[in-house]
């Protein structure tokens, strides 16, 4: 079978439009199709099995050599223990009886969300599981989602003996960071200080000219000298500011991050404190704007876990786990680095090269015809992981897919910003300039999870 | 933590051109978030330049201070503080810590912040603490030989105060510091 470079019918499918085709329910048989294992295994796919069998009745002739293998995620079911092949065979018994997709999808959260429960109560859990289970997405409720996150980012470590030792020695290390840098020079000073502030007395003594005393360290408020903590704490502050600024713009419509409640300044605080600790751990980044949109998620997330010990750590394991998803990114960050090979010139490239070799037609239209650069819209997809480009509860599904590529997630994120442009390749391709950079830099609302199938497919071309 | 300037007696222009060029490398807007001036600036520019560091400035009047409209004396709260202002002069006999310390009375404040003797002095007596930042700029004065451009910054951080002397010694910055501090309870 040669493989035309023209578009695969399977994108010309009216499915891929951006306006979602409700297309009636299969009539057919399956038999034409080899039926999607990885609909019965997930959620959020429910909605896949009847538009499958749409294309393969419009499309019958053409289809069947097109349509690619089975998508992956079934060969790789297959190491998973008993338990899958089992609710395989209970969930397309339920597809086939009912065409609503929410009792088959309920299951399938259900299958997923045991499936999770019990390799997460293993004593050693195994991490490739683990991801290929979060690949298909991990279902909301009992604080699931905030352990295997943890997990993913290789917070807590696999051995769940350790989890205790571990979290206590971060924690306090967090703990740690937080009283030494986030005191100001006054305090510093005073802890610096030998002896004698005992001798400068009270108000409330006697008389006498007061005596002065030498500066520990030489150390003064308008010292002008380079590791100077005076001088640092005011370099300092300007970040901080920012810091503060962009906090208090996190969000603003979710009563999380910024209702007038207590709670929700306690959260903005914990926020600002994180950050503030990454920017004097990493001078060579220090703070982004940008980097309080990546550390809201995982905030969220871990805040919102029902384990109370969690909950009161939650600043804590957010800061590490920030870390580790940053670290993966730190070269996005760096402005040196630009147009190195690490630099996000380069991963947008790449993105771009991604697009050209699924569709070419779409690529060249975008990039030659109406010239509509990818640094105009990838920038913000690629540095901010999709945050901005869908709701919050959107993004964080998206994450759970980002998160668990065992390679990191910049692989996965490409894959998914070119499924996106995939998406609306229609309105793409009918649009100019104006229109198309409109289009991509506010992103529709779209299914996310025809969104991160299509995605995964692209895995497999 | 309160960063607060205490300046004053520059005698501009009469007595002395401008501020010592160290003095002026250091103070530098954003750091200071009061100023609290004892008076004889004299004239409106120095008034300015005051004011570009620290758009919270706080100034009594000196007897050769070309803007009349500077109070006698003045007192603020920072922090846990009382402070007093007075240029000085008012007081006799000038720089008679005595008598200083019956204006702190009357005033009541924690700290008393004066000039006119062009020299500094940090002294404690029972009613609490003056401070003279002396003259910045080392201005001729005729009650005290061989001036020294100095001033101060307080560092007031809850009950506890650091004092940081600034002064120009042979050309170069001396720094020293005094600490003190008030027990909640002083009925000052």
């Amino acid at each position: 079978m040669v493989k035309k470079k023209r578009v695969p019918d399977w994108l010309n499918s009216p499915m891929w439009s951006s306006s979602t085709v409700t297309t009636s329910p299969p009539p057919k048989s399956r038999s034409l199709s080899p039926p999607p294992p990885s609909s019965s295994n997930d959620d959020r796919y429910g909605s896949y099995p009847s538009k499958s069998s749409s294309v393969t009745s419009s499309d019958s002739s053409l289809n069947e050599p097109h349509l690619p293998l089975p998508p992956p995620t079934s060969i790789k079911h297959e190491p998973i223990p008993i338990p899958t092949p089992r609710t395989r065979i209970r969930d397309s018994s339920t597809r086939s009886e009912s065409s609503d997709n929410d009792i088959s999808s309920y299951v399938e959260d259900v299958s997923r969300q045991s499936q999770l429960l019990e390799e997460l109560s293993r004593k050693i859990i195994n991490i490739g599981e683990l991801r290929q289970l979060s690949l298909l997405g991990i279902p909301d409720g009992s604080g699931i989602r905030s352990t295997v996150w943890k997990l993913l980012l290789s917070y807590l470590p696999i051995d769940k003996g350790l989890w205790s030792s571990e979290l206590a020695k971060k924690r306090s290390q967090y703990k740690h960071f937080k009283e030494n840098l986030l005191m100001n020079p006054s305090e510093i000073t005073r802890t610096l200080e030998v002896s004698a502030s005992l001798k400068n007395g009270d108000l409330s003594e006697g008389k006498g000219l007061l005596t002065r005393s030498k500066l520990p360290q030489g150390e003064h408020p308008l010292s002008l000298g380079k590791t100077s903590i005076w001088n640092q704490f005011f370099q300092d502050s300007e970040i901080i500011e920012q810091i503060d600024r962009d906090v208090k713009r996190t969000h603003p419509d979710i009563q999380f991050f910024s209702g007038d409640s207590a709670y929700s300044k306690a959260n903005q605080e914990s926020l600002k404190n994180i950050l503030i600790i990454f920017a004097k751990l990493n001078p060579g980044i220090r703070y982004v704007q940008g980097m309080n949109e990546v550390l809201a998620p995982l905030f969220y997330v871990f805040k919102n876990d029902p384990n109370e010990d969690y909950v009161i750590n939650a600043e804590a394991d957010t800061f590490f786990c920030f870390v580790e998803l940053i670290s993966g990114f730190r070269d996005n960050f760096c402005q040196q680095l630009d147009n190195s090979i690490v630099g996000i010139r380069s991963t947008i490239s790449r993105l771009s090269q991604l697009l050209k070799q699924h569709d070419e037609e779409l690529w060249r239209h975008l990039e030659v015809t109406t010239k509509v650069n990818p640094q105009f819209y990838a920038f913000r997809w690629i540095t901010l992981l999709l945050t901005q480009e869908f709701n919050f509860t959107d993004s964080i599904h998206i994450w759970d897919t980002l998160l668990s590529d065992p390679e990191g997630p910049q692989e996965t994120l490409l894959r998914v910003c070119c499924a996106m442009l995939i998406l609306v390749r229609r309105r793409l391709l009918a649009g100019d300039f104006t229109a198309n950079l409109k289009l991509l830099q506010s992103y529709p609302s779209t299914n996310v999870s025809q969104l991160l199938y299509l995605a995964n497919k692209l895995r497999s071309c | 933590m309160v960063l607060v300037l205490a300046i004053g007696d520059l005698h501009i222009p009469h007595r002395a051109p401008d501020l010592p060029a160290k003095f002026k490398s250091m103070l530098v807007p954003g750091k200071i978030q009061h100023i609290i001036c004892t008076g004889n600036l004299c004239i409106k520019e120095v008034h300015d330049y005051l004011k570009s560091l620290c758009p919270s400035l706080h100034i009594t009047r000196g007897e050769y201070d070309e803007d009349s409209r500077y109070p006698e004396t003045k007192t603020l709260t920072i922090g846990q503080f009382k402070l007093g202002l007075c240029h000085g002069h008012q007081v006799v006999p000038w720089g008679d810590l005595d008598s200083l310390a019956m204006l702190q009375r009357q005033l009541d404040v924690d700290i008393l912040v004066t000039g006119h003797t062009h020299q500094f002095k940090a002294y404690k007596h029972e009613a609490g603490v003056v401070i003279n930042p002396g003259s910045a700029t080392g201005a001729y004065s005729s009650i005290t030989y061989d001036v020294n451009p100095s001033f101060v910054l307080m560092d007031i951080d809850g009950l506890r105060v650091v004092v940081y002397v600034y002064e120009l010694i042979d050309g170069e910055v001396k720094v020293d510091k005094i600490d003190f501090k008030k027990t909640s309870t002083a009925t000052i």
